[in-house]
C-alpha cells in the first residue's frame, strides 16, 4: 500500500534531531502508524475472511468508490456543511443572547431555564420528525435541528462563562463606577471566552449530527439522505465513504474554532 | 522635597483631612461588623489598620470606598459623600489579589481606569503620569505588553498600584496588598510603596496582619479590635522618614514591635 510506505520512510528516526523534536515527531507519527496498522488488519482481514462486500468492504473499495463517486459525495457534502455551518451560528448566537438576558435578568432566568432544560431532555431523534413536519422537506427544518442540538451546551457555558468574574474584578468596577454596559462589554464578555469556546467546541461537532439527522428524516440531498440511500440499497463502500466524508466534515469544523480560539484566547 | 524631619514636604503645608468617619458602624443583618468608628485622617498621612483577624479591617476600607454603606455615622472623604468621591475617582483600591483583567496587557490595565466612563461622557481625572510612566515608576519599563500571566506575583501587584494611582488618587486604599507575596518582594515593594508615597503626595490607608510591616509603613497605626470591630487604639509611629530596611534592627522599632504584639493580645 503507498499510504504505509511513505509514512514508514518519513517515520524513520533522523540522526542530530533534538530530544524534544524528536518527541514531537513521535507525537505526529505514533498515532498514525498505528491507524495505518489498524487499515492493513481491516483489509486483509476483510479478505483473508471472504467478508462480502455488502456486509464490510474493504479500505481498498472505500478508497476506489471515493474516487469513482467523487462528484456525487461533494454535491452531497454541500447541503450538509451549509446546513450544520447555518445551524452552528443560529444556535449558537441563540444561545449566546439568551444568556446575556439570563445574567442580566434574574426573572428571565427564573421564567426560561426550565423550558430550556425540558427542551434539552428530548432526544433529538424524536423531535426531528416534529420539526420537518413543521418546516417542510427543505433546509430549514435541517437548521432548526442543527441548531437545536447545539443550543443547551452554549447557553449553559456561556452563562456560566459570564458570571465567572470574580468578586473583586465586580467591586473594582464600582469603585471605577463602571456602568452595567461597561462591565459587561469590559469584564463580562471576555471573561466569558473561554467557556464559550468549550461550548462552540462540542457544537462544531454536535451540529454536523444535527444537520445528518435532519436529513435522515426526510431529504433527497445531502450526506445524511446519501447515507440512507446506501443503506437500503447495499452500496456498502458508498455508505463507508459518506460516513468517512461526514465525520472529516466535523473535524474541520472543530479544527477551525480550535484556531480561532487559539487566536483569539491568548491568556 | 523633603522636610526638615525628612517627612514629605506636602504634610506641613496642608492640614485638610482626607478621609472622616463619625460613630460609623457597618452591620450584617444581625453580626455588627463595625461599631462607632470615628477618625480622622490627614491628607498626606500614612495609616496602617492592624487587628486580629474578623475585625473589620477589611470591612474599614469598604465602608470607605463606598462599597458598604455605614448603618449609622457618617463617613466623608475630602467633605464629599463617599459616593460623590468614588464619582470623582478621588481614592483608589488595591486588592490583595492583583485583580488585573487577564486578557489585558500590563500597560492596558493600568490604563482601565481611564476608559471607564468616557463614552458616557463622564469627566475622568487624569494624572500627571499617563500609563506607561506609571509602569516606570512601579519599576516595570519593558513589559508594557506582558500579559498578567506573563508577569510574577509581585510584578502583578505592581501592575495594579500603577493602575490604582492613574487617576492621581488622593486616597489609597490598599487591602493587605502584600499579603501573598514571599518575604523578599515584600520589602522590595514596601520600600517602592514609600517612595511612590512620597512623590505622590496622597494619603494611604493600608491593611496589614504583619506588625513589622505596619510598623515600618505608617506613621499611624490603627489598631482594631474583634466582636464587635473597633477602635482599639492609634499608635503614633515616631521614626524618622524616609525609612531603610536596616532600620527593623533599631531598637525603637523593636520596642513597637512588643508594643503592638501586647495590644493584639489583648483584643
Amino acid at each position: 500500500m503507498p499510504v504505509s510506505e511513505t509514512a514508514m520512510t518519513e517515520a524513520d528516526p533522523r540522526p542530530g534531531l533534538s530530544d524534544d523534536a524528536r518527541e514531537r515527531l513521535l507525537n505526529i507519527w505514533v498515532p498514525i502508524g498505528s491507524a495505518v496498522s489498524l487499515l492493513l488488519i481491516w483489509q486483509f482481514g476483510v479478505r483473508l475472511f471472504e467478508v462480502p462486500i455488502y456486509i464490510a468492504p474493504a479500505p481498498t473499495d472505500i478508497l476506489a468508490v471515493f474516487t469513482s463517486e467523487f462528484p456525487l459525495l461533494m454535491r452531497n457534502l454541500w447541503p450538509t456543511l451549509i446546513e450544520s455551518l447555518a445551524g452552528f451560528f443560529v444556535g449558537n448566537l441563540t444561545a449566546i443572547l439568551i444568556a446575556v438576558a439570563f445574567v442580566h435578568s434574574r426573572q428571565v432566568a427564573r421564567a426560561f431555564f426550565p423550558i430550556a432544560v425540558f427542551i434539552n431532555t428530548i432526544p433529538i431523534l424524536a423531535i426531528a420528525p416534529i420539526l420537518v413536519l413543521i418546516f417542510g422537506p427543505g433546509m430549514t427544518a435541517k437548521v432548526v435541528i442543527a441548531a437545536l442540538i447545539c443550543f443547551f451546551p452554549t447557553l449553559v457555558n456561556m452563562v456560566r462563562g459570564l458570571q465567572s468574574v470574580s468578586p473583586q474584578a465586580l467591586e473594582l468596577a464600582r469603585i471605577l463606577s463602571a456602568s452595567k454596559s461597561e462591565v459587561f462589554w469590559k469584564i463580562r464578555l471576555p471573561s466569558s471566552l473561554p467557556f464559550l469556546f468549550s461550548a462552540l467546541k462540542i457544537a462544531s461537532t454536535t451540529c454536523v449530527i444535527g444537520a445528518i439527522v435532519g436529513e435522515w428524516i426526510g431529504a433527497n440531498v445531502g450526506l445524511g439522505a446519501l447515507i440512507i440511500e446506501s443503506t437500503f440499497n447495499f452500496r456498502s463502500p458508498l455508505l463507508y465513504a459518506t460516513v468517512f466524508v461526514s465525520s472529516g466534515l466535523s473535524v474541520v469544523l472543530f479544527a477551525s474554532v480550535t484556531i480561532a480560539e487559539k487566536l483569539i484566547i491568548r491568556w | 522635597m523633603i522636610g526638615v524631619d525628612g517627612s514629605p514636604a506636602h504634610k506641613q503645608e496642608s492640614r485638610v483631612i482626607a478621609a472622616s468617619l463619625s460613630s460609623a458602624s457597618v452591620k450584617f443583618g444581625e453580626f455588627t461588623a463595625l461599631r462607632d468608628i470615628s477618625l480622622d485622617i490627614e491628607a498626606g498621612d500614612f495609616w496602617t489598620i492592624l487587628g486580629p483577624s474578623g475585625c473589620g479591617k477589611s470591612t474599614m476600607l469598604r465602608l470607605v470606598s463606598d462599597l458598604l454603606p455605614p448603618a449609622t455615622g457618617t463617613v466623608e472623604i475630602l467633605g464629599k459623600t463617599t459616593e460623590a468621591a468614588r464619582l470623582a475617582r478621588e481614592f483608589a483600591f488595591v486588592f490583595q489579589d492583583a485583580t488585573l483583567l487577564p486578557w489585558r496587557s500590563a500597560l492596558k490595565n493600568v490604563a482601565l481606569p481611564l476608559e471607564i466612563g468616557r463614552k458616557r461622557g463622564i469627566d475622568i481625572p487624569v494624572g500627571d503620569r499617563t500609563p506607561q510612566e506609571l509602569l516606570e515608576l512601579v519599576g516595570l519599563k519593558g513589559r508594557e505588553n506582558a500579559l498578567p500571566h506573563e508577569l510574577s506575583g509581585g510584578m502583578r501587584q505592581r501592575v495594579a498600584i500603577a493602575r490604582a494611582l492613574v487617576c492621581q488618587p488622593k486616597l489609597l486604599l490598599m487591602d493587605e496588598p502584600f499579603g501573598a507575596l514571599d518575604e523578599m518582594t515584600r520589602d522590595h515593594l514596601n520600600l517602592q510603596l514609600l517612595d511612590i508615597w512620597k512623590e505622590t503626595g496622597t494619603t494611604i490607608l493600608f491593611v496589614t496582619h504583619s506588625i513589622p510591616e505596619a510598623i515600618f509603613l505608617g506613621q499611624k497605626v490603627l489598631m482594631l479590635e474583634a466582636n464587635p470591630g473597633r477602635v482599639k487604639e492609634v499608635v503614633e509611629i515616631d521614626l524618622p522618614m524616609p525609612r531603610h530596611i536596616s532600620l527593623r534592627e533599631q531598637p525603637e522599632f523593636n520596642v513597637y514591635c512588643t508594643r503592638l504584639r501586647r495590644l493584639l493580645e489583648e483584643c
